[in-house]
């Protein structure tokens, strides 16, 4: 069953308006957080065990309390640029629920005493983009924006920016780069943006689902929280579920929900005569599951972590036995080579080398001797790099190679029966 | 305050290093080989080349050395296995796309490229795929040309024109594998540092026009020298053949120049062209200048100096012994300045001084009494020899035809350079000398803050020119005989300009 803790109102039209929001108890969280003190807060997100959202899974309440401890200016900034492929949650909440974002932005910058807040949503997001404007003109008229929100002493400023389209824009360095005016690439660290971000001031980046959570922790406090989900990964998370189910979309699950729960009861399973052969449970750039792997996992950070993949940002993308596998890794890996920043040398020629390998072995052109050197030229690319962008292209392909060797195989030059030179037929070739 | 120093082990060496230095700064010191393109020690941390890897106890991931601060007892190193492969896999990575055309490239013999695979990597490429094309001829300025394709994006160029001059020419367009550097049409690369890009550039992708295909380098036999081009006195790489001198390269010290140096300095030595410089002595009679021995010049000098009073306007562009031999010998005679103070903008904050003399310093010491020209006019028509000891950089020198010709006007004329003077009129008793480019001779400059820097003879060019030593040696003695070099103008002294010598 779905936990709806923060989609609980989503399916009213009115919840986008800021009297829809409003009658469904919308602000009162944030009248109520700012009669705590900001470090009160900080410390309940921090026994919350709240994790990001965004992909990484790092502790929320951890990353705040890197901030340094004094009057500098400081700054909040909302990670909308979601771009993970088999991800849309965020885009959800922001189209549903715009107030829902501002409040907890309002809360979070609260809590860590920024006075100003950016959200960089992305470029493609038009539709969330003009609600959230709106949304925003509606707090700054109630006073929810600007000099003593809610007669407290707290001032807040809210901004909001589109990206241009860069999936590297959704890496937090990388944002802070592109919302300087800079080229959207990631920085090095350290150091980290809490210590020296945007403009070289402490920065805190949030995803857009991680800074929503705060609003249940703080209304009922952390340890309500906590009876959500699994003792080491609480709270509820949105799933985005797509690929080949019957009822794709979003679902609030708590953490440690089964995975084949999802796929069956929620999503309604696989079409009629097919049958599930992969998922990827955490966005593209996870390692895939095969089937039997994914029948007894857990939806939950440990239990991903087990079978070697990522909770990622939560999309799931299901795959029946009518995919061809090397065509699927050869998207994904098209995708990362055409985002890569091009900043650093092994991600820079990486992605692109591995794109080419892949092509060549959907045209039926390679040799056995490739399958070795696709994992090398991937496990290289690894942990070598600024941003994780290149070992979210070198883990698909690693995973896809030892799962799935058998198709890697089929695609041999000696196995290509094709009476067209040679050349096996491609969609994507 | 001094920084607090801490030790660490560099690949079992122990070290102390400055609170806050980075490990490979540390690698440095301790002259130890680490793989690295992007990392300059003069400019910040960019951290993309991925090279640096070293592997640091306790800690499992690779770290690169270029971004990670030394610690108290940390223990380094770059010898397992594991950095090997990183570094070996990296240096594939760079060159998968790299077009490999070092046989027509400058850079090879000089590239940290085919130096670095040499040590570290050494393996067949795997990549059998096609490389990516990019455009192999970019114009970026006057000066300098870009081959995006052997371009390793290290962006130590970008973080140049940005840090340094700050004038932001440069910059990455594109991104991924496609991504080139390049400026904007309408702001090319032509700043007064710009080929210091070229110096910093790892591989051949930005060569400077004046040196492209010219010259390999391991023909070329490399001396350190000062530049003459501004009283900051940049310390420099001369790169020279027995045919000439190629070009100048900026030598890095931390008290003078840093790791730069102007670009206005750079080609100072393109006055060195065998087709511009004087290579006999010229003696003046009513319509032509005749060619003669430098030593039969300088015996009818003398004939025209006996018992007089010898006028001598001085340039700042000798060395401090010129002007000390110059004062014990003359010490009777009647000097003035010629000076350009005012002509030239003030100093840019970088390196380039107003003051385009390495030693006016030591020439106003030295002759505090020194006279401005404007006293020369008045008195020019008791002047019964006049020596001007002229400019070696004559560009440093715009007002060159008006002073010529204020010089011209006394009964008899002794011009010391190192080009011939256009401007010079054609009358009895005037001489043209060649002297000695500061390539040629020894001696100390003093630079603008009193710092003494010495220059040392790299090569004669021309072995009918001569200092001012050599000078007062065959005015004051009888036989006293100009050292016969194996110069290279002198087999060619009298070639047509249009002959070609292979």
């Amino acid at each position: 069953m779905e936990h709806k803790l923060l989609t609980e109102h989503y399916h009213r039209k009115s919840y986008s308006t800021l009297e829809g929001y409003k009658e469904r108890g919308g602000y009162q969280t944030l009248r109520h957080a700012l009669l705590k003190k900001p470090q009160e807060i900080v410390e309940e997100v921090k026994l919350s065990g709240l994790r990001g959202r965004g992909g990484a899974g790092f502790p929320t309440g951890v990353k705040w309390s890197f901030l340094p401890n004094n009057k500098e200016d400081r700054y909040l900034l909302c990670n909308a640029d979601e771009g993970e492929p088999g991800t849309f949650k965020d885009r959800m909440i922001m189209e549903k629920a715009p107030h829902q974002l501002i409040e907890a932005m309002l809360i979070s910058a609260y809590a860590i005493q920024a006075k100003k807040s950016y959200i960089y949503i992305r470029g493609e997001y038009q539709k969330a983009y003009l609600l959230l404007l709106k949304a925003l003109e509606e707090a700054r008229i109630e006073g929810l924006i600007g000099k003593n929100i809610l007669d407290s002493s707290f001032s807040h400023e809210m901004d909001i920016y589109l990206g241009a389209g860069a999936y590297i824009c959704g890496e937090e360095t990388g944002m802070i780069s592109s919302l300087e005016g800079k080229k959207g690439q990631p920085k090095l660290k350290p150091p980290f943006p809490a210590v020296q971000g945007y403009l070289g001031k402490p920065t805190i980046v949030n995803n857009v689902e991680t800074l929503v959570a705060v609003i249940p922790i703080v209304k009922q406090g952390a340890k309500a929280y906590r009876q959500i989900g699994t003792e080491r990964s609480p709270g509820t998370k949105i799933f985005s579920l797509s690929g080949d189910v019957l009822n794709p979309g979003n679902y609030e699950l708590p953490l440690g929900y089964s995975l084949m729960d999802l796929i069956y009861d929620l999503g309604g399973g696989m079409r009629a005569g097919h049958s599930l052969k992969a998922v990827i449970p955490g966005g593209s750039s996870v390692p895939i599951l095969t089937a039997k792997e994914a029948e007894r996992t857990r939806l939950d950070y440990e239990s991903l972590n087990e079978l070697g993949t990522f909770l990622g940002s939560g999309g799931v993308i299901v795959l029946d036995d009518s995919r061809d596998m090397m065509d699927i890794l050869s998207i994904i890996l098209d995708f990362y080579h055409h985002e890569s920043c091009g900043q650093c040398t092994p991600c820079r020629e990486g992605t692109g080398w591995l794109s080419k390998l892949l092509k060549k072995v959907c045209k039926g052109m390679s040799s056995q001797r490739d399958w070795i050197l696709i994992q090398k030229i991937a496990e290289n690319m690894q942990g070598r790099t600024i941003c994780a962008l290149s070992d979210a292209a070198a883990m698909p392909a690693i995973s896809f190679m030892k799962k799935f060797r058998n198709e890697f195989e089929q695609c041999l030059y000696e196995n290509t029966n094709s009476s067209v030179k040679g050349v096996k037929e491609s969609k994507h070739a | 305050m001094p920084k607090k120093k801490i030790s660490c082990q560099i690949n079992g060496h122990s070290i102390q290093v400055e609170e806050g230095s980075t490990i490979i700064q540390a690698f440095k010191k301790l002259n130890q080989r680490i793989c690295h393109y992007c990392w300059h020690p003069g400019l910040s941390v960019s951290g993309v080349c991925r090279l640096c890897m070293v592997e640091i106890e306790g800690q499992g991931k690779l770290q690169i050395a270029c971004n990670t601060q030394v610690q108290e007892g940390m223990k380094v190193s770059n010898q397992s296995e594991k950095v090997k492969t990183a570094v070996r896999w990296g240096l594939e990575y760079h060159l998968i796309n790299h077009p490999l055309d070092c046989p027509i490239c400058d850079q090879a013999g000089e590239c940290e490229l085919q130096d670095q695979y040499m040590e570290f990597g050494s393996y067949d490429s795997s990549m059998s795929e096609r490389k990516v094309k990019k455009r192999k001829v970019l114009d970026l300025g006057s000066k300098i040309v870009l081959d995006t394709e052997r371009c390793i994006l290290c962006t130590r160029c970008v973080r140049f024109t940005d840090e340094v001059t700050k004038t932001h020419e440069l910059g990455i367009f594109n991104r991924g594998d496609r991504s080139e550097i390049g400026c904007f049409e309408d702001k090319p690369l032509n700043n007064n540092y710009a080929i210091n890009t070229v110096d910093i550039c790892p591989v051949g992708a930005l060569t400077s026009k004046h040196f492209r295909f010219k010259q390999r380098v391991w023909y070329l036999k490399t001396a350190q020298s000062i530049c003459t081009g501004c009283s900051t006195a940049c310390n420099t790489y001369v790169d020279y053949n027995e045919e000439g001198i190629w070009r100048v390269r900026p030598r890095f010290n931390k008290e003078v120049n840093g790791h730069w140096m102007c670009d206005k300095g750079r080609f100072l030595f393109q006055d060195m062209d065998r087709k511009k410089r004087l290579h006999m002595a010229l003696e003046a009679n009513d319509k032509f200048w005749n060619f003669l021995e430098t030593k039969v010049a300088f015996e009818k000098i003398k004939t025209l100096l006996e018992n007089k009073t010898a006028h001598f306007v001085l340039t700042g562009q000798y060395t401090n012994e010129e002007y000390e031999i110059l004062l014990k010998h003359f010490s009777n005679s009647v000097f003035y300045i010629w000076s350009q103070e005012g002509q030239f903008p003030k100093f840019d904050k970088l390196l380039l001084r107003e003051d385009r003399n390495p030693n006016t310093k030591t020439l106003k010491k030295l002759f505090p009494k020194i006279k401005p020209l404007t006293k020369l006019e008045k008195n020019k028509n008791e002047i019964p020899l006049l020596f001007v000891l002229g400019p070696e950089n004559l560009i440093f020198y715009p007002d060159l035809e008006e002073k010529t010709k204020l010089f011209s006007q006394v009964k008899s004329l002794v011009w010391l350079g190192l080009v011939k003077n256009k401007f010079l009129v054609c009358k009895e008793n005037f001489f043209q000398i060649p002297m000695k480019s500061s390539f040629e001779k020894t001696g100390t400059f003093t630079n603008y803050k009193g710092l003494e820097q010495k220059i040392d003879k790299i090569q004669s060019f021309n072995s009918q020119a001569v200092s001012v030593e050599d000078i007062i040696k065959l005015l004051k003695t009888d036989n006293f005989k100009l050292k016969e070099d194996r110069a290279y103008f002198k087999q060619n002294q009298f070639l047509n300009s249009n002959q070609k010598i292979w």
